[in-house]
């Protein structure tokens, strides 16, 4: 009589489903292993046995097309799907995976848009555990360690799984794609079943390792045919193995995706392995103690001791064998964090879930922007930050003098290059931190942490490349093309720069150029080539050759030149922004000798000069000429006359000298004349236009410090004839009753008639 | 004294049918010293359950697992210790507690400022003493040393009013677990069974702060106050009702409007918000806990019975109101006004006679 394969259902990462599939495995000894996973994947299982792999890890499969698309199989050491794999492997039995292939479970993930017709019915699967939690007054994981973790032989524990399994599936009424999705992945595993038992393997030696829930349909249901299974959608995708972290196990809640405390059930493993699970309680009570003793606090072997005993009766409440989750976790509240839950956060959180994360042996099959991640993180010695914990890097992008060889020399500026090629790919692995010190371009900040959502951005950019300086390069170049705008496409010369990546950095300043023909605002082109001249300044310290970019700075300022006249026709409200221009646009030319500064001053001049523009404007060109030693204090003294005479509307007045006290106040107050005028002028008004003079004078000055008040002072003093200090005492001191009363009538200041 | 006349009877007398039946029905094993199994005692405080034809009426209201820790607590032989905001039913807990461990919820010292170390431990008959020297006879056994005794539970109120050097004195006995009497030279052994139930104020915190080495031989529960509305509403009627039942109020039961209107209340200006979140209050100086909603309906049960129709009105409830919720402090009295005008005013008719009544009374 023909026997029948063994279908043997079991939880996704269930310890005990896991500790009792091996037992049940010793004693079948079947000729075939075959496990839910995806089929065209067979190739990945020798690495996952390989001895230096370490889990949590995860198969993951992913579209070759954008929008990337990807499917993800965790396996933590006490999955059973694992252990059957790694059981197989140990006693030299042929395993395979037997589920859909992931190209054709990620098309049909994408396929499987919900119809529109269709709604969820009310009966699904989480609507069954959402009642059994009603029922027992419990979690539906507490019910689960409860009735199925503490079972003791495996004979009792595949019989109970399936039983669950059976009348899950019985109890839920899954919608329509769901249900499909289903039938037709149990028919694809009953036909791989099938074929095996045609390749001559007795049906009685196969070994069918399968979430519980599909046990009846691969009872029941009828093998995929030939003609299905050729109409099974297929998408074009490649698979990887991934580094997995227990914090992203327990961060996906939902069955099959993760578990809430994998770090617990680890331990739950371990504890059968060794004691059984008579022993989990003290374990989980002295790690929890631990971490909550390295966290600073106190805890006495007695409040543990209390801890495990008091478990212990609380299970006996519930009707369990051994305490689950709960009651220890609800133990230790008590006896060590005084009730408070919030006491031992941390420590549960270390104990329940860990920073415990996965790691591949080299060499294996990986995705070669991955190889090259690998690579670059051992190559920069940046391997140890390749961890859960937060951790900051401090770059000094100098050569160093006193190494031996260049690579070394320059280890920090390569590591920058990779770190900022990462940023660019969106690879969350290092942020950068504000700079630290003031002026000091040399160093750089980066918080660097690893998590598996790095581990999927990088596979995610092997579309854009092979390695990762190319696919950086494509992502610029990319972000060239689409850019609109000559500040986006300065961001991207700039990025480029930060990444060292010459060629980029020269396509997207073509880009810019080509940009840069079309009108900007002025503003916008002061602050590109105020981006530009970084580069070139800083150039030498990332070894790049900035001399391309000279020319473009140069056509950037020269427009800036040509436009900044008109520019300075403006209003109130857009004058600031203007002399912001300026001041950036002087300070270009100061430090580039290659602009030419002829042409600058004379602008300069030409603004100071003229009525018809923003007054503000205006005195800020003439407060740059001053600065730079450009103007005689002759003509000084005729354009203050000029623009304070009593003809000229006050507020235009005053607006002018609020622009020349807008820079470099030391050059004001030294020029005694100065002050000799605008004390002529001021009393040269009458009341009315006092009064609007007052409004902007009091706005220039408002800018001015203590000191810079002092010499002021001092040279009012000496107009005035009177002591220094008297001066001062007037200007410094507090305001009386009738001068305040006098500001507040200014504040109803009608400008409307301005 | 016949039963009847007393004002408020134990748990054990006030429950004895329930607690009758849960012991005749009895199926679990039993702890030495316990009249009944700890899963009874659990059925005996959240109720919900038929034994025998007798109904259970649930004792404490609010979290399943807070009252299986207490018990599996005891069960331990650990010493218990309750902590919470006034009102959250500490002393309601250990009084019913006791009553189902032992049947006798009376062994019970009252912590106050004045709680001497003899009435932990034991003090003289003087006048036997100085008559006939120190015998087992001129002893007066505190509560905690008749618990020793007979293996039984002694309970501890507002244990952190004591003076520490009281409550140092609970330490050897709960470590130790036996007590020393050394004029006699004799040792007291705690029999099987003995226990301890403290409850603590989170108010009082920093009156008298247990040490370290004395919290250490408790497990602590925190009792939260109610967590949401529905419950709440659920103790404060089942408890008025119990009252009235006891006091001869000769008034009906508020109805469920009346209720919720104070509930309402209560949760809102103890939370400093209003329950839907968006408007915030300003919290007053008093607790305005739980056990003060019941109290409050029932005195407003009175006023309506003693002075009015029998059935509550809106002034007998506002005079309560003002009241609970105005303690002696001038800003209590502001942010009481200020609901009245931001809250009250704009629910609709329905709280208007309320509103009314409580205008009325501010002025």
């Amino acid at each position: 009589m023909m026997g029948r394969p063994v279908l043997y259902g079991v939880r996704h990462l269930s310890p005990a489903m896991a500790f009792h599939l091996r037992q049940a495995l010793d004693a079948h000894r079947p000729a075939l292993v075959l496990v839910e996973g995806p089929s065209d994947l067979n190739d990945q299982m020798h690495w996952l046995c390989h001895p230096e792999t370490r889990f949590p890890a995860a198969i993951l499969a992913y579209t070759k097309a954008p929008p990337v698309r990807t499917i993800l199989y965790p396996l933590a050491v006490y999955s059973p799907e694992l252990q059957a794999i790694l059981w197989a492997h140990e006693h030299g039995v042929e395993c395979r995976f037997m589920d859909l292939p992931s190209g054709t479970m990620l098309a049909l993930e994408e396929g499987s848009e919900p119809l529109e017709d269709e709604e969820e019915p009310e009966e699904n699967t989480e609507w069954v555990y959402r009642r059994l939690e009603e029922v027992t007054g419990e979690g539906h994981d507490t019910f689960w360690e409860r009735k199925f973790e503490q079972i003791g032989d495996w004979q009792t524990c595949r019989k109970a799984a399936n039983t669950f399994g059976a009348q899950l599936r019985a109890a839920a009424q899954d919608g329509k794609r769901r249900t499909a999705q289903t039938l037709v992945r149990e028919a694809y595993m009953k036909r791989v079943i099938g074929q095996a038992v045609d390749q001559g393997t007795p049906p009685e030696k196969i070994f069918c390792v399968c979430g519980a829930f599909h046990v009846p349909g691969l009872q029941e249901n009828t093998p995929m045919t030939d003609e299905e299974e050729a109409a099974l959608p297929q998408a074009d995708c490649a698979a990887t193995l991934m580094p997995y972290s227990y914090y992203r196990l327990s961060s996906r809640s939902g069955y099959g995706a993760g578990n809430k405390a994998p770090a617990y059930f680890e331990l739950l493993w371990d504890a059968l392995h060794r004691e059984g699970l008579s022993g989990l309680p003290s374990r989980y009570l002295a790690h929890l103690a631990e971490a909550h003793r390295k966290a600073g606090n106190l805890v006495s072997s007695a409040e543990v001791i209390e801890g495990v005993r008091l478990a212990q009766t609380l299970c006996a409440m519930r009707g369990s064998r051994y305490p689950c989750l709960a009651d220890l976790r609800d133990a230790a509240v008590t006896t060590m964090g005084h009730g408070n839950f919030s006491e031992l956060a941390a420590a549960v959180a270390a104990t329940e879930i860990g920073s415990g994360i996965g790691a591949l042996p080299e060499g294996v099959s990986r995705t070669s922007v991955q190889e090259d991640f690998y690579r670059q993180l051992k190559e920069l010695r940046l391997e140890k930050y390749r961890g859960l914990e937060r951790q900051q890097l401090d770059l000094d992008l100098r050569e160093r003098l006193h190494v031996k060889d260049q690579q070394t020399a320059l280890l920090d500026l390569r590591r920058s290059f990779f770190l900022h090629r990462l940023r660019v790919l969106g690879i969350h692995f290092a942020a950068p931190l504000p700079s630290r010190q003031e002026g000091a371009n040399w160093g750089e900040y980066w918080d660097l942490r690893w998590t598996p959502e790095v581990e999927i951005e990088v596979v995610e950019s092997s579309l854009l490349g092979d390695t990762i300086e190319g696919a950086a390069a494509f992502a610029l170049k990319e972000r060239g093309e689409a850019s609109t705008s000559i500040g986006e496409a300065a961001g991207i010369f700039q990025d480029a720069f930060l990444c060292g990546m010459p060629a980029a950095a020269r396509h997207a300043l073509s880009v810019l150029q080509a940009l840069s023909v079309d009108a900007a605002a002025l503003t916008e082109v002061a602050e590109t080539a105020g981006r530009l001249s970084l580069v070139v300044r800083y150039g030498d310290l990332r070894r790049f050759d900035a001399a391309p970019v000279v020319p473009l700075l140069q056509q950037l300022f020269l427009r800036a030149c040509l436009t900044l006249e008109e520019a300075c026709q403006c209003d109130a409200k857009a004058a600031p922004g203007v002399t912001a221009a300026m001041d950036h646009l002087d300070r270009l030319q100061l430090s580039h000798d290659c602009l030419e500064g002829e042409r600058w001053l004379e602008l300069l001049s030409c603004v100071s000069d003229r009525d018809d523009l923003n007054t503000l404007c205006s005195g800020f060109a003439m407060a740059i000429l001053l600065e730079r030693g450009a103007v005689e204090e002759a003509l000084l003294a005729r354009e203050v006359a000029r623009r304070l005479s009593p003809g000229v509307p006050a507020d235009l007045g005053a607006g002018w000298f609020e622009g020349l006290a807008g820079k470099n106040r030391y050059a004001l107050i030294a020029r005694l004349s100065l002050w000799r005028h605008l004390d002529d002028y001021l009393s040269a008004l009458d009341d009315g236009q006092f009064r609007r003079a007052l409004v902007f004078l009091r706005r220039a000055f408002a800018g001015f410090g203590p000191s810079e008040k002092n010499d002021i002072a001092e040279n009012l003093g000496e107009i005035w004839g009177v002591n220094q200090n008297q001066a001062a005492e007037v200007l410094m001191g507090a305001l009386t009753q009738t001068e305040q009363e006098a500001l507040k009538d200014l504040d109803d200041f009608d400008f409307d008639d301005i | 004294m016949s039963e009847k006349n007393v004002q408020r009877l134990p748990a054990e007398a006030l429950y004895q049918r329930e607690l009758d039946a849960l012991i005749a029905a009895e199926q679990d094993p039993v702890p030495t010293g316990w009249r009944m199994s700890p899963r009874s005692a659990l059925t005996y405080l959240i109720g919900g359950a038929s034994v025998k034809g007798v109904e259970i009426t649930p004792k404490y209201i609010g979290s399943r697992r807070l009252v299986e820790i207490a018990i599996a607590t005891l069960v331990t032989d650990r010493a218990l210790l309750l902590i919470g905001e006034p009102g959250t039913a500490k002393s309601w807990l250990s009084e019913h507690l006791a009553a189902a461990v032992n049947g006798d919820s009376t062994k019970v010292v009252q912590g106050t400022a004045g709680t001497t170390e003899e009435q932990i431990r034991y003090s003289w008959n003087y006048a036997m003493l100085i008559a006939k020297g120190p015998s087992p006879e001129a002893m007066v056994k505190s509560p905690v040393y008749r618990a020793m005794e007979t293996g039984s539970i002694a309970r501890i109120e507002e244990i952190s009013r004591c003076a520490s050097e009281v409550q140092d004195a609970l330490i050897s006995i709960l470590s130790e677990k036996r007590l020393s009497v050394p004029e006699l030279g004799m040792e007291v052994p705690a029999a099987k069974g003995f226990s301890v139930i403290a409850t603590a104020n989170t108010r009082d915190k920093g009156v008298n702060d247990m040490s370290a080495a004395l919290k250490r031989r408790f497990n602590i529960v925190v009792l939260p106050t109610p967590s949401d509305l529905e419950t709440e509403l659920e103790i404060v009627r089942t408890r008025v009702e119990q009252l009235s039942a006891g006091l001869d109020l000769n008034a009906s039961l508020p109805d469920s409007g009346t209720v919720e209107q104070v509930v309402t209340i209560f949760r809102e200006l103890r939370g400093g918000s209003t329950l839907d979140g968006k408007q915030k209050l300003k919290t007053t100086s008093g607790v305005l806990s739980t056990a003060e909603a019941i109290s409050l309906l029932a005195n407003s049960m009175a006023l309506a019975g003693s002075f009015g129709s029998g059935v509550i009105s809106a002034a007998d409830l506002a005079a309560g109101l003002q009241g609970a919720v105005v303690k002696d402090e001038e800003s209590d009295k502001i942010s009481w006004k200020e609901y009245l005008e931001n809250v009250m005013k704009k629910r609709g008719s329905g709280w208007l006679p309320l509103y009314q009544a409580c205008r009325e009374l501010n002025g």
